[in-house]
Formats: C-alpha cells, structure tokens, sequence
C-alpha cells in the first residue's frame, strides 16, 4: 500500500512539472497549445534513447548511446526545445487564439502519426524498453522507489520555486500584459512575438524534463501511451487549481492525479470490458472541464495580478 | 501514369466526404464563431447509427443513410443548446476547450455502448469499373454522386432559401440581424440541425467508404476537415468546398507516392503552409477577417 501510494505521489509530482510548464503557455501567456504532449513524449523518447544502449533486432532506434541518466535528462531537453521553436515559430509568428490552437492540434498529430508508423526513429507502435534502474542499481527496489520519489519532489520545488520567481518578475508581469492586451503592451515597447515565444519555449522545457523523469518512472514508452486526448486532464487539472497561479496549477495536479484518476480506477473493469475505467475516466474530465470552465474558470486558486507596489502618489 | 489516374480517383471520393465534413464545420463556426472539436464525433455517430440500423434492425441502405442523417442533426441540435449557447458569453477560447470537454464525453460514451473493436457495415460494395482513367466501385460512385447531391442541395439552401439568406446574415452580424428582426437564436439552432445532419449523412458515407468504424474515426477526420475550412477559408461556405476538394487530391496523390499513413503528417504541411502564406483562405477575397494580432 505504501508502495502503490509512492508510485502514485510520483506520478503526481512529474505531472505537475508538466502542467507548470503548459500553464504558462496558456495561463500567462493565453495560448492555448495542444502540442505539449508532443514534447513531453520527446523528452521521454530521446531520454530513453540516450540511455538505453544500442537496439537489438528487431527493435529499430536512432543514437542508442548510454550515457549517464543524470546527462541524458538535461540533453533531452534541448533537443525538445530545439523542437519546440520549430514548432513555435510557426505557430505564433502571426495566429492568435483558435488559429494558434488549431496549429498545435495539427501537430500534435502529425507527429504522433509520424512517430507511430515511422519504425526506424523511435521502434514505431511498439515503443521502447529498457530504462530500469538510471541510478545505476545501488539501491534496493523498494528503497530505489522511495529514493526517486524524492528526487521527483525535489525537482518538483525547485522548477516551482524558479516557476514563481519568474512569475512576479518583470518578465511575468510583461507576459500576462501582452497577454491582456497585445496593442497596449506593443505600445510600451514590448517584442510581442519574442515575449510569447520566450514563454512558449519555457514551458516546452519543463514539459521536456517532465518527459525525462517519467521515462525513468514508467521505464516502456509506446505511443498508445501518449494519445493527444491526454493533455485534457492536464487541463483539467490547470482549470481545477487556477490558470495562471504556479500554486493553484500544483494544487490541482495533485487533487486531479491523486483524487480523480487514482479513485476512479476502483470503477468496476469487467474482464471483458477493459476499457470502461478508462472511458468512464475520460468522461468525468471532460465533464469536469466543461464544467469547470461554466462556473468557476479562474479555478480555487485564482491568478493574483501584479499590483503596484511603490509609494509615491499618482502622477 | 495509370497508378496516378487512380489515386486521383481515390482522391475524389475522399474529397467528396470531406466536402461535406468541412461545409458542415465552417457552416458552425459562421454562425456561432466557434471551431467546433465535436465535429468528428458527431461524424463517428452517424457512422455507428447506420451501423446499428443495418446489423440490428435489417434496414436498407437508404434508409441506414437517413437514420445516420436525423441522428446528426439531433447531435449537432443538443450540441448547440446544452453547450455552445451556454458559452457564448465567454471568450472564443473557452468555447473551443469546452467542445474539447464534450469530444471527450461523446467519444468515450461511443468506446462504452460499441467497445474499441472495429466494425463494418456489411453493404454490397459493387462492382470495379473503368470509369474514364479512374478505377472505382460502383458503390464508391453512389458516395461521389451522393456528396454533389448535397453539396448542391447546401448551395440551394444558402442561395435560395429563407433560412439560407438569415443565416448569412447572423454569420456576418448576429447582433445586427437581430435588430433587424431576424430570430437570431432559432437561425443558429436550425443552422446546427444542418451542418449535424450534414456531418452525419458525411459519417455514415465515411464509414462505408473505409470500411471500419471505430469510436476514433472521427480524430483524424477533424483534423482534414479544419485542414480543408482553414486552408480554403474559415465560416466561407463556397471557399470551403475548394480547399476539401484541393485537399483530398494532394492527399491521395502524396499518400500514393509515400504510404497513406502519413496523410496526416501531409494535411499538417498543408496547413502550416496555407496559415503562414494566405492565413485568411485561399479562396477568399481580399481581407477577409482577423487572424492576425
């Protein structure tokens, strides 16, 4: 039981990285990206691929090097930035709102498609294997689960603590204005597109190093495991704690992870009917969404705005 | 030379579906400026009300087709009422998360009621014919035959009738119809009932087209179909219609060349292409609206 908790606090800890990172591209900066899987399955590929050593027939990938986890981690997520400012300069230059959205739609698939029946990048539909102990095997498993557990949570307040400084720097405050209002901020001098491709980028590296850990986590990697209909219930859980707020965003990964995933797992799963759980599942986010979004979009923690705080007096 | 008459024929038939599909896509966004997610869903419905009809009540295939069209209609009217009308005060954005939200509820109920197993119908598929340099079953000629039925009956309705003239005008100014005496709210409802019944006939001809349904068709099939609208010209009927027509071919003839299961990865240039080069649709004229910042 302590065990099936840790695993499930783990979980919960690499996706709020995650869902910081796509908070800010949607709750700071307004764009509502649905390509964000799309990286955080890079940063698990390539993370995989870095570590896992050459391929053996008939199992087909690029690079196969093996190299510390430690290394690979941060090497990933580059290489997902890289692809993030591909991706993001096509979909920011110019389109806004639905036309921005429907880009990374068309993505997201694209990619997912591509990744899916192009075998000789990442082993296609069958996925990769092999990443099962990064720390080198000194540990025992049941300590090896406690020990990386913490290391998710350290990781987890670090990226938070960094997440919030740059939320109430001017660089925070600078992105939530563009986002309000791009003429105004535009007027003041601010780069509109450099701002929001700054943001764009950000977020795509946390959603990269949440890849990292959770190639580590689950150790198999195959696309049925990344279906772009998942990113709802990281929305879903930004929606649920408060877009725009790093700690309403952690506050609802947790509660969405642990209270809404977790429990409805105990829905009866009839042998014969494997996927009425993860249906049923689907159904209650998508529920929780609309809902959500009708009564109560700025979530239980609602974004609190930069306020002036300087002494002097009018102008 | 012949393998590209055929893919050309190919490309027809998959263009005339996705006609339709995306007529009925930009038609909703017209009236109620909202890209609608929900789209393939109310085509994956369609597709699995035909299939109900024909396996547990022995219907005929006209009257499958019919079935597949009324439920359609029903969707696309529950649709509007239960959420779209409901998020129209909010920003655009909200809207086309909740129809996230929904595509999500109505998929999954799908997955539940039919289980992810693949079915099919099980029509007559006819006869291969020589028709000029295509090669084409005769059933593939009914589904060609059948879209430009519609498609015409789409351009009578805009053109020629009441309903079509209101809701020209609500797509152009809801408040200003409106004021001019125009049951705004009813237009957009009877609008929905439309583009639904549209999207399910495009479902159910979808369905016996590739011949399997499962409660994820309607994924892939959304993305062509914004694909088609954005490239030719979102909320624009006509120029609609252009950029399905020009999108089936390039698919089918690219698809021909390298695999088909990369037409999505094709679609997606596509796209990313016609936004950065003519965002505002290709078969529009002028400016048209506001995409840009």
């Amino acid at each position: 039981m302590l065990q099936y908790w840790t695993a499930i606090l783990t979980e919960a800890s690499i996706f709020s990285v995650l869902a910081l990172g796509v908070d800010m591209i949607w709750g700071w900066a307004g764009d509502f990206d649905l390509s964000a899987y799309a990286y955080f399955a890079l940063g698990i590929y390539i993370t995989m691929i870095l570590t896992i050593g050459k391929p053996r027939s008939p199992v087909t990938y690029v690079l196969g090097w093996h190299i510390p986890y430690l290394l690979a981690v941060p090497l990933a997520v580059i290489v997902v930035v890289a692809f993030a400012a591909i991706i993001g300069s096509i979909a920011l230059r110019s389109l806004r709102e639905v036309y921005f959205s429907i880009t990374t739609l068309g993505a997201v698939w694209a990619i997912y498609y591509f990744v899916e029946n192009y075998t000789p990048l990442f082993n296609g539909y069958n996925g990769l294997s092999g990443l099962n102990d990064p720390m080198g095997g000194n540990l025992s498993y049941r300590t090896y689960h406690f020990f990386f557990f913490g290391f998710c949570l350290i990781v987890l307040v670090l990226v938070y603590l960094l997440v919030m400084r740059l939320s109430k720097s001017p660089f925070g405050r600078m992105v939530r204005a563009v986002r309000d209002d791009e003429k105004a901020a535009a007027v003041f001098g601010r780069n509109i597109f450099w701002t929001k491709y700054r943001t764009y980028l950000f977020g795509a590296s946390l959603a990269g190093l949440g890849g990292g850990l959770f190639a580590a986590y689950i150790g198999a990697f195959n696309p049925l495991d990344w279906k772009p209909t998942e990113i709802f219930v990281l929305y879903a859980a930004i929606l649920v704690g408060g877009r725009g707020n790093p700690k309403g965003v952690v506050l609802g990964s947790f509660i969405v992870y642990v209270g809404f995933v977790e429990m409805t797992r105990y829905i009866p799963s009839p042998a014969s009917r494997p996927e009425l759980g993860p249906a049923l599942r689907q159904i209650l986010i998508g529920l929780l969404i609309i809902l959500m979004l009708r009564f109560r979009p700025s979530g239980l923690i609602p974004e609190q705005l930069g306020t002036d705080k300087s002494k002097t007096e009018g102008v | 030379m012949n393998i590209f008459w055929i893919s050309v024929g190919l490309g027809i038939s998959t263009a005339a579906i996705l006609a339709l599909s995306a007529v009925a896509f930009t038609l909703e966004y017209a009236v109620s400026r909202v890209v609608n997610l929900a789209h393939g869903e109310v085509l994956t419905i369609g597709a699995y009300t035909a299939y109900v009809a024909e396996t547990t009540f022995h219907q005929n295939i006209y009257i499958c087709a019919l079935l597949a069209t009324i439920m359609g209609a029903v969707t696309g009217m529950g649709l509007n009422f239960f959420l779209i009308e409901r998020f129209r005060k909010q920003k655009v954005i909200s809207t086309l998360i909740a129809t996230l939200g929904a595509s999500l509820i109505l998929q999954n109920s799908l997955l539940i009621a039919f289980g992810g197993a693949s079915v099919s119908y099980g029509f007559d598929q006819g006869n291969l014919l020589h028709v000029g340099p295509f090669l084409w079953t005769t059933l593939t000629i009914k589904v060609i035959i059948a879209a430009v039925l519609v498609a015409v009956l789409i351009y009578f309705l805009l053109q020629r009738t009441r309903l079509g003239k209101a809701l020209r005008a609500v797509s152009q100014n809801r408040e200003l119809a409106q004021v001019s005496g125009i049951p705004a709210r009813s237009v957009v409802m009877r609008t929905w009932a439309v583009s639904g019944a549209i999207s399910g006939f495009a479902g159910f001809l979808y369905g016996e087209t590739i011949g399997t349904i499962t409660p994820g068709i309607g994924n892939g099939f959304l993305l062509l179909s914004i694909t088609a609208a954005v490239g030719g010209g979102l909320g624009r009927a006509y120029a609609t219609l252009g950029g399905a027509i020009v999108l089936g071919l390039v698919m089918a003839i690219a698809g021909t060349y390298t695999s088909s299961a990369y037409q999505l990865v094709i679609a997606f240039a596509f796209l990313s292409v016609m936004l950065l080069v003519k965002p505002n649709g290709v078969f529009v004229r002028g400016r048209a609206q506001k995409v840009r910042a």
